[in-house]
């Protein structure tokens, strides 16, 4: 971060007569946190677009009143962060908030962590002089895991703001709430500010955006997380304990390869039960946007109460004349280190399927482009203002980088294209020039060589690439309509600068996952274009990197979450219990290329893999004291668990472990094969695919998160299918409901893979689409 | 207002009586002369005679000062801090308690304990409340801080039981519904000030 | 009186009034604790024992049930034997003591004729005797702390050799003058010295005060009882025992309370004579009666004193007292 620091452009700035330095271009507001200087502001949020709701964050720059959310800081600039009129709006605005504000501080869920309260107090509010009749303003449950109470929100938009900027749904906004008009008297006697934000304050409330009782959304809980006062809460957390009662602990999220910082919060469970339990998970909410899953799936503990020796003796004998271990990424650092030196020294074979694809596809990419690992991250595709999608149902896969393209569009004005076969009616919605390719299944390449046709520096590319490029008869192959694409294609590329791609397990699971990793290459040498990669599960870029996997074996097999003849569970369905993810410490390798330590939330009494090593080779005391033995040749540094820092200074520098060291080396030309669209799919087409917020067994567990295994289809798709139907595969079928998913579009079906006891990596093999017979029973 | 006042902890005067040490007696002379004066002084002999005349008190004049505790009971002031109640409204009856929980953070040996949750009538309900006696110290800040008047002490100070740590739970502090008449205000720790009505400032209503 | 008309003195007799001045000795002493609470109560304004029968005069039997049902605990480090014995050397003493001293008046016992003298056994060193006795009490404390293996124990049984040996210096110092005057040591000489109405306190009040305060630390009373002072050490030599063993230390102690008040009655205070309309048997129990009272309630109104000034006491003012007053009464004799 320091190193970027140094390239962008730094102005001088002078705060309150102390002169700082200051990102140009950023907004006082935030180049004062930088600075560690405080600035009120209620609506403002880092990551989004400001609305200027609020109206306090108000300070004097170069002699003019300004918002400091809102204004940018320039050369030379001097700022004065209070004066008498600054102060004097403030404290108005302050008064104003609390005008018919409930008294109900007590029993409010955000009590001792209000900024309602705080404020209050920061600006010495002791007596009231605004008054105006209340309206009545109804409690209401808006979906599954949310609740809004009207009367305490104080409509600062935020929560409609992190919706639209990052999340992207945009499932609720502000309406109409008919409260009483303001004496038109105030308007020259009170603080301007004060009385445009109660004006405006009086007139409005937040509804789903549907113009429904309920929200249609992801269910992602981030408008509870930046909610300031205790408008919108979760239902399942409202009034079971009071915020300062909940023991904090700084983790990371096991659910998906985005590995968001977050903290789990703990206490007793109840009078009469003293053993802890997760009562909410929050974030860093300026800095990392959560999903559903993680926000909401996290009680998938494995409540083991003592050491079962019986079966840890088992274990111990299955491993000593085990021939394979079957595993899934959702596992630490450590614990892989622990299977890869059994490997090493027991000769045991590895099986992780979609790690082991992710790690043949990350080789073809690096043999081809001599870059150790993929080129970008998530938070580097933030800053891009052009982003593109290939290989991945960005809706479901993986909801950060879902954020991404759409924070893209909402912040930097940017352009997206959007390249998949299964339609999505969200995407589009994204923002105004986005334009989305429902290609063939099979097709894949011939996005690549249209985006390298788009892109690229003819000059620079080889001959082989060359010669397949032909713009409009690529925009046709894929679906769309040249003159049109062509159109639009130069309104987006108007201002644009940072050009990315996000790429996802659809290319890894590919027949031409090796002419199209060096597709991805050939994008990256001959343009400017930075590809981001999408690791399949949550630790599958650390297991890729520390296992030696392999493709394929028998004999006796031990299963590590996953099926075998000996399982070892952390779902307490096996032959021996394991640590679920939070209650382990250790450290998980996110997407963004970095290793960010994980602490137990919850205590755990039985067995860890670490006590089967000390066992059957030799290990040390602690899970974590492999951490600094994690190879350095891929990338990973010699640290120690204690020393791993987790967590972000207030100018948004993610200070989370570390980020992997890559490299780069020279290579020779790239020798690409000819596209040939035989491989393309045709007919009915099933998508191993899972449902928002739904990502392996242990969200499934979670008992917050409701989405079913069942086919998922759009909804003139399960139309024709009917309620419950037989999937034929090849080798072998599967009997699911039918679920409709009203934003997807077009025939393909999803069918989930996160129920890991049904198999469905069997039925679908090395594609993520494969041609079913579908039958209503 | 400044917070000095605050900050003096020093309060109340203290009237200790300081003895004269500065001069023991140095030569054999002066020190002859102390004995000489200590044993002279009747003092024993006033020691004997206010024993003397307070046995008479005693005995004679009705001055005996044991109360015979469990048959005759002192009253106790209503600052006294025993055993805790909790109050109900005397309008609705309904519990004062609204499970706001700071009691739980304040009390320093960590004893009560609250569960609390969503009810039918979209209110937080205390389902489940306990003080752990054997630990509670009875100092009151329980009693201090409830904004509601809610927890308070009461005069139940005979608890002596088999167990060290009984347990005390809501329903058994709570005022009986029916004796609800009979649920007098505490005037003790986190009791209204009389003059509180000076101390705030009002909320305009006038729209 | 006459010794010719006195009937002979007969073994039976003595016996009888041994066992006498044992179960009645005994019955006192406890009744002694049943007084001291009494009164120690009263003045300080308080009931005192009320709730065993009238007035909580069974309290008496309460403690004495106690005392005998208590499991007697022997520490385990302890000198078993010595720790043992200790408790029924302080009670022993202290009643030996008791059999030359004149308890209640000779009378016989009729139709069996048996004639019970006043004195068990009436040594005509009666006094010396009595002294070298209670001296030997010392015993009790000594063994008793030591064999206990306790430190407070032994700090106590450390205080009781300085204290009772010191004191036993100025009880005999200041029983000598008196002596002198009488020129016997038997209690009977004493009492007939004194019989024309004048006691020996009128000749000898500085004997009678250094008498007093010495007779006090050698009972081990306040403000003299640092040899088990609870604030200090604990219950110094008693510390360990509990039970009837306890029980005998004391019943030692009230015994040599009585043994004192006796000495001091006879030797000062006009001993059994009768006292204008008083009876002689009535006087000396009233004299007892009061030094007892006078123990209890100087112990309600003094507050003890520090070891070092309790030597202090002895060696620099009673000690050098005693013996000028023993030079003074000898010049005042050859002058006579
Ligand atoms: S939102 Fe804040 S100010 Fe409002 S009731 Fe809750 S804690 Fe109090
Ligand atoms: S619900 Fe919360 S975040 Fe949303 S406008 Fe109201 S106060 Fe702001
Ligand atoms: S599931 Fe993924 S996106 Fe969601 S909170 Fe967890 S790590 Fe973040
Ligand atoms: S009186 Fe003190 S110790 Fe007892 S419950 Fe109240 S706060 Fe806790
Ligand atoms: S402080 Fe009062 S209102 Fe709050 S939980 Fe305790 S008793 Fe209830
Ligand atoms: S923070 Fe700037 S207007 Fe609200």
């Amino acid at each position: 971060m320091s190193e970027m620091q140094s390239v962008e452009n730094m102005v001088s700035i002078k705060i309150d007569g102390v002169e700082y330095k200051a990102k140009e271009g950023e907004y006082i507001l935030n180049a004062a946190r930088a600075n560690d200087i405080f600035i009120p502001a209620i609506c403002y949020l880092t990551r989004c677009s400001p609305t200027l709701a609020c109206r306090i964050c108000l300070v004097e720059a170069d002699g003019k009143q300004v918002y400091s959310c809102n204004a940018k800081v320039k050369e030379g600039m001097e700022i004065t962060t209070t004066t008498p009129n600054i102060l004097e709006e403030r404290r108005a605005i302050m008064e104003v908030y609390d005008v018919n504000h409930p008294l109900q501080c007590g029993v409010c869920d955000q009590s001792g962590e209000c900024e309602l309260q705080n404020y209050t107090l920061e600006l010495e509010v002791d007596s009231q002089s605004y008054s105006i009749p209340d309206t009545k303003r109804e409690t209401k449950n808006w979906s599954s895991v949310l609740h809004y109470d009207a009367g305490l929100c104080i409509v600062c938009e935020r929560c409609t703001t992190v919706c639209k900027d990052m999340i992207g749904d945009a499932a609720i906004k502000t309406t109409k709430r008919g409260g009483a008009a303001l004496d038109k008297s105030l308007r020259g006697n009170m603080p301007k500010d004060a009385y445009a934000m109660w004006n405006k304050l009086q007139k409005s409330i937040i509804a789903p955006s549907n113009g429904t009782e309920n929200t249609d959304c992801s269910d992602c809980g981030e408008c509870v997380a930046v909610c300031p006062v205790g408008a919108l809460v979760s239902r399942d957390f409202q009034y079971t304990t009071n915020a300062w009662d909940l023991k904090r602990i700084p983790a990371t999220c096991a659910h998906c390869s985005s590995g968001c910082q977050i903290y789990y919060e703990t206490k007793p469970t109840s009078i009469s039960d003293r053993t802890e339990k997760i009562y909410r998970v929050t974030n860093e909410w300026n800095y990392v946007s959560l999903c559903g899953a993680g926000r909401f799936g996290y009680d998938f503990e494995n409540r083991v109460e003592s050491k079962d020796t019986k079966a840890f003796a088992n274990a111990i004998t299955a491993f000593n004349k085990a021939k394979v271990i079957n595993f899934t990424s959702v596992i630490t650092n450590e614990e892989a280190l622990m299977l890869q030196t059994l490997k090493e020294k027991k000769g045991i074979k590895l099986i992780n399927r979609e790690a082991r694809a992710f790690q043949i596809f990350l080789d073809f990419y690096s043999k081809a482009s001599g870059n150790s690992l993929y080129t970008t991250d998530f938070k580097e595709v933030m800053k891009s203002d052009f982003v593109m999608s290939l290989g991945t149902s960005l809706r479901n896969d993986n909801p950060n980088a879902r954020y991404a393209f759409n924070n893209v569009q909402k912040m930097n004005k940017g352009a997206g294209i959007y390249f998949h076969p299964v339609g999505d009616t969200l995407v589009p919605t994204f923002g105004r020039t986005i334009e989305v390719f429902n290609h063939k299944v099979g097709y894949e390449e011939a996005v690549l060589l249209l985006i390298i046709e788009l892109f690229a520096d003819k000059d620079k590319l080889p001959n082989s690439v060359k010669e397949q490029l032909d713009r409009a008869k690529l925009v046709e192959a894929l679906g769309g309509d040249s003159a049109k694409f062509e159109k639009s294609f130069d309104k987006m590329m108007k201002k644009k600068e940072k050009f990315s791609l996000i790429v996802g397990e659809d290319l890894y699971f590919h027949q031409k996952a090796e002419n199209i990793a060096k597709l991805i290459a050939v994008l990256e040498n001959c343009s400017d274009i930075k590809v981001a990669m999408i690791p399949p599960k949550t630790n599958s870029l650390g297991v890729a990197l520390i296992c030696d996997l392999d493709d394929e074996a028998d004999g006796f097999t031990i299963g590590y979450n996953a099926s075998g003849d000996f399982r070892l569970s952390a779902l307490g369905d096996g032959d021996l219990d394991m640590p679920a993810m939070n209650q382990q410490e250790g450290t998980l390798t996110n997407m963004h290329k970095r290793v960010t330590p994980t602490n137990a939330g919850l205590d755990y009494h039985g067995y860890t893999l670490n006590d089967i090593m000390k066992e059957v080779l030799s290990a040390p005391t602690h899970t974590i004291d492999w951490t600094p033995l994690l190879p350095t040749d891929k990338g990973f540094k010699a640290i120690d668990f204690d020393s791993l820092p987790n967590g972000y200074s207030n100018d948004g520098t993610e200070n989370r472990g570390y980020l992997l060291d890559t490299s780069t080396v020279e290579v020779g030309d790239i020798e690409v094969n000819k596209f040939d669209d035989s491989i393309a799919l045709d007919g009915e087409i099933a998508y191993r695919c899972n449902p928002q917020r739904q990502f392996s067994d242990f969200t499934d567990k979670a008992h917050q998160i409701f989405e079913e295994f069942a086919l998922y289809a759009s909804p003139k798709k399960a139309e024709s299918l009917g309620k419950r139907v037989v999937v034929e595969f090849d080798n072998g079928n599967l009997e699911l409901d039918v679920k409709v998913d009203d934003r997807m579009a077009g025939d393909i079906v999803a069918i989930p893979d996160f129920k890991s006891a049904e198999n469905i990596y069997e039925l679908f093999g090395a594609s993520r689409y494969q041609k079913v017979i579908i039958r209503e029973v | 207002m400044g917070l000095e006042k605050f900050k003096d902890r020093n309060v109340g005067t203290q009237n200790y009586i300081k003895l004269d040490l500065t001069h023991p007696p140095k030569d054999g002379w002066s020190k002859f002369k102390q004995v000489l004066s200590r044993a002279v002084q009747p003092e024993l002999f006033v020691g004997l005679w206010v024993t003397l005349r307070e046995m008479n008190n005693a005995l004679f004049r009705g001055k005996m000062h044991t109360t015979q505790y469990p048959l005759e009971k002192l009253p106790i002031s209503p600052r006294y801090r025993a055993i805790h109640d909790m109050l109900r409204l005397l309008e609705s009856g309904h519990y004062r308690c609204i499970g706001c929980g700071l009691c739980e953070k304040i009390c320093i040996s960590n004893c009560i304990s609250m569960d609390t949750r969503y009810d039918e009538n979209q209110r937080k309900e205390v389902s489940e409340y306990t003080i752990n006696f054997g630990r509670c110290i009875f100092c009151g800040y329980c009693a201090e801080v409830c904004p509601e008047l809610a927890i308070v002490h009461g005069g139940r100070y005979e608890n002596a039981s088999e167990q060290r740590a009984s347990f005390s739970l809501f329903e058994d502090m709570l005022t009986p519904i029916d004796n609800l008449n009979l649920q007098q205000e505490y005037q003790g720790f986190g009791a209204i000030s009389p003059n509180a009505d000076d101390n705030i400032k009002k909320t305009p209503l006038a729209y | 009186m006459d010794a010719t008309i006195l009937p002979e003195v007969t073994a039976v007799g003595v016996i009888i009034k041994a066992v006498l001045i044992l179960a009645v000795i005994s019955a006192i002493a406890g009744f002694g604790t049943y007084i001291e609470r009494k009164v120690l109560a009263f003045m300080q304004r308080r009931l005192g024992p009320q709730h065993v029968g009238p007035y909580g005069l069974l309290q008496l039997a309460a403690d004495g049930i106690k005392l005998f049902t208590k499991e007697d605990i022997i520490p385990q480090h302890a000198n078993k034997i010595i720790f043992s014995v200790a408790p029924a050397i302080t009670a022993a003493t202290a009643f030996i003591a008791l059999a030359a001293v004149p308890v209640f008046p000779d009378f016989t016992i009729p139709f069996v004729d048996v004639f019970v003298p006043s004195i068990a056994s009436d040594v005509n060193v009666g006094i010396l005797f009595v002294l070298g006795m209670m001296a030997a009490g010392l015993y009790g404390p000594l063994l008793a702390g030591m064999a206990q293996s306790n430190k407070w124990g032994i700090i106590g049984s450390a205080r009781t050799a300085i204290q009772f040996l010191s004191y036993e210096v100025v009880t005999g110092l200041s029983l000598l003058a008196p002596i002198m005057m009488v020129g016997s040591l038997s209690f009977v000489d004493f009492n007939d010295y004194q019989s024309d109405g004048t006691w020996l306190v009128v000749y000898q009040p500085v004997a009678f005060v250094l008498f007093l305060i010495a007779g006090y630390a050698e009972t081990n009373r306040t403000p003299f009882d640092l040899l088990e002072h609870e604030a200090e050490i604990v219950s110094g030599y008693v510390t360990e025992y509990s039970g009837m063993r306890w029980g005998m230390f004391f019943i030692g102690e009230y015994a040599n309370m009585i043994t004192i008040g006796v000495i001091a009655s006879v030797v000062f205070l006009g001993g059994y004579n009768d006292w204008w309309i008083f009876a002689g048997w009535f006087m000396i129990l009233a004299k007892i009666a009061f030094s007892f009272f006078f123990m209890l309630w100087v112990r309600a109104a003094w507050p003890h004193v520090r070891p070092d000034q309790l030597m202090w006491l002895c060696w620099k003012v009673l000690m050098p007292l005693a013996v000028i007053n023993v030079v003074i009464t000898g010049l005042v004799m050859m002058a006579g």
